[in-house]
């Protein structure tokens, strides 16, 4: 393995470079702009066990530091990921983790053990989709069902399982404990921050509002997420997958600093596709001029 | 080729009262098919903005816009020799049929529809470019149009384009209509198309934010055997088969 390379305890990846879900597809979309195996990994698009349609009228609507989405899980499904998708990430090589949602304990441990039957070697749980109005939601938000859905989740898959926090709830850090008691080798955070958004306009003496509520994401929640991560870094064992706002080197460097050992690009994958690839290089080239012997070196440095 | 570029602004004026036209020159020429669209990162900006290709001489692109929020504004600014970061080109392109067409631009609509025109004088199909706008001052310089309406007849007929579809459908007997504009526009045309027994190719618009079908954040219903599905105006469209539409209302 390279000078990048992380090991995240059960899951070796070439770099700590990965893409968030609902941002980079299923597979290997983005090779229109990058090489996407140079990735450390991809997660894909959230799965479920039947295909979802998403949600109706206005998906997404830019704000002053990042967007707010209202996607609503559209996905192909399980079968069609692993029938389809599948072939399409070891043709070309891609190290992919299957993010997975789900509105009850069942679905979910049925997608498991799924992923258990392909021998798909790691997982995350989206446990925090704040444009679903199933229980969705509620099992990142209460620790007791966190843990139950976790747990069920362990007893069926043997693989790396992940769960991506929400950071809207009081304590972040009793949702990780949960999530690390009940079994899991890592958590990710942050999923998106609840936000509206009001765009007005006046036409004849009448407002015409476009309401648009939703996930927040972007450079604006990287304060939130980073909070987040440095919270959980005290109080847990397991890894932590920084997400939030990450565009440029110091960030990625920030999210080291803070206690994340490998991070998600999510929303600069829209406005620059390239940010993945070109972070790997950056960091790649960092590591070299500053003498660091390895990741873990710099990585020490910083959280010294 | 990887679809992003690093390119410089070769010309930007402003063609009429509210519309510019920019060309950009990438390093290498960039070839783009009629209904295709290119975006363009705009400083600071998290949402790349989509434009329809106006033109594409010797692979140079050339799109017009009006100046109607925080992006447009940025390009705008931009001057000659300024560097442009853009993707694309992105999205299906109108399937270009060996038939008399009838071709319809609403606003700044007119610009992928004229950029359609140019193929098909190349290919010498038959065809009738008809375009309207608010008044005369509207109407973007250099665009050769058969057919102009103004909605306070400053120029050409009077009213929307849309009063005088009906009337040459009848005169012109068109086997196909290509089109772009507001969705209502839009919606009229395709609903005129199914009356009349006529094939209809509409370009629609929506806000996007990956532009290659991954985010699923433009989706718009359509019919495909018999049933309802989504489809992304970015890679399943922007062109799309007027009576595959379900129009909102």
């Amino acid at each position: 393995m390279g000078k990048l390379s992380v090991n995240l305890g059960g899951l070796e990846l070439k770099n700590p470079i990965m893409t968030a879900s609902g941002t980079y597809g299923y597979a290997n979309e983005f090779d229109e702009f990058i090489d996407v195996s140079k990735i450390g990994a991809i997660v894909t698009k959230a799965i479920s066990l039947y295909p979802r349609a998403g949600n109706k009228h206005i998906r997404i609507t830019e704000t002053e530091a990042g967007m707010i989405n209202s996607i609503g899980l559209e996905n192909v499904g399980i079968e069609k990921f692993i029938e389809v998708k599948i072939p399409e990430l070891k043709q070309n090589n891609i190290n992919y983790i299957m993010n997975i949602a789900g509105s009850t304990i069942d679905e979910y441990v049925q997608v498991a053990k799924k992923c258990e039957n392909e021998k798909i070697k790691a997982i995350e749980l989206n446990v925090s989709c704040p444009n679903v109005k199933s229980g969705c939601l509620e099992f990142g938000t209460d620790e007791n069902s966190l843990y139950e859905l976790v747990s069920a989740v362990r007893a069926v898959y043997s693989g790396f399982l992940i769960i991506k926090l929400t950071p809207n709830v009081t304590s972040i850090e009793k949702l990780g404990i949960a999530a690390e008691k009940a079994g899991a080798n890592a958590v990710s955070a942050i999923n998106t921050l609840k936000g509206t958004s009001i765009k007005l306009e006046l036409i004849n003496g009448k407002y015409k509002k476009t309401i648009v509520q939703g996930g927040y994401s972007g450079k604006g929640i990287k304060p939130v997420a980073i909070n987040a991560v440095s919270r959980l870094y005290k109080v847990i064992n397991i890894p932590i997958i920084g997400i939030g706002g990450i565009e440029t080197l110091d960030d990625v460097l920030e999210f080291f600093a803070a206690g994340a050992e490998a991070v998600q690009i999510g929303t600069s994958n829209f406005t620059h596709p390239d940010t993945a690839e070109r972070l790997v290089e950056e960091l790649d080239e960092y590591i070299n001029k500053s003498g660091f012997k390895s990741l873990d070196e710099l990585k020490k440095e910083l959280r010294a | 080729m990887k679809k992003i570029y690093k390119a410089k602004v070769n010309k930007i004026e402003k063609v009429s009262s509210s519309s510019y036209f920019i060309e950009i020159e990438c390093e290498n020429p960039v070839w783009v098919e009629a209904g295709q669209f290119i975006s363009i990162y705009c400083n600071g900006l998290t949402l790349r903005r989509p434009f329809s290709v106006y033109s594409n001489n010797d692979g140079k692109i050339g799109i017009l816009f009006k100046e109607r929020g925080k992006g447009t504004k940025y390009i705008k600014s931009l001057k000659v020799g300024d560097d442009i970061d853009i993707a694309g080109p992105f999205g299906n392109s109108f399937d270009i049929k060996n038939k008399k067409a009838l071709l319809i631009g609403a606003g700044i609509g007119a610009a992928p529809i004229s950029y359609l025109k140019t193929k098909l004088d190349n290919e010498n199909i038959e065809n009738c470019f008809i375009a309207g706008f608010l008044n005369k001052d509207e109407i973007p310089k250099g665009m050769e149009i058969d057919k102009i309406c103004t909605d306070d007849g400053s120029f050409g007929e009077k009213g929307s384009v849309l009063n005088y579809i009906g009337v040459i459908i009848h005169e012109y007997k068109p086997e196909v209509i290509y089109a772009c504009g507001p969705h209502i526009v839009l919606k009229i045309i395709s609903e005129l198309g199914e009356k009349y027994g006529i094939e209809t190719q509409v370009a629609m618009e929506k806000v996007m934010a990956c532009g290659i079908g991954v985010c699923r954040g433009c989706v718009i219903d359509i019919k495909k055997d018999g049933k309802i599905i989504n489809a992304t105006v970015c890679k399943d469209g922007p062109v799309f088969k007027g009576n595959e539409v379900v129009w909102e209302s």
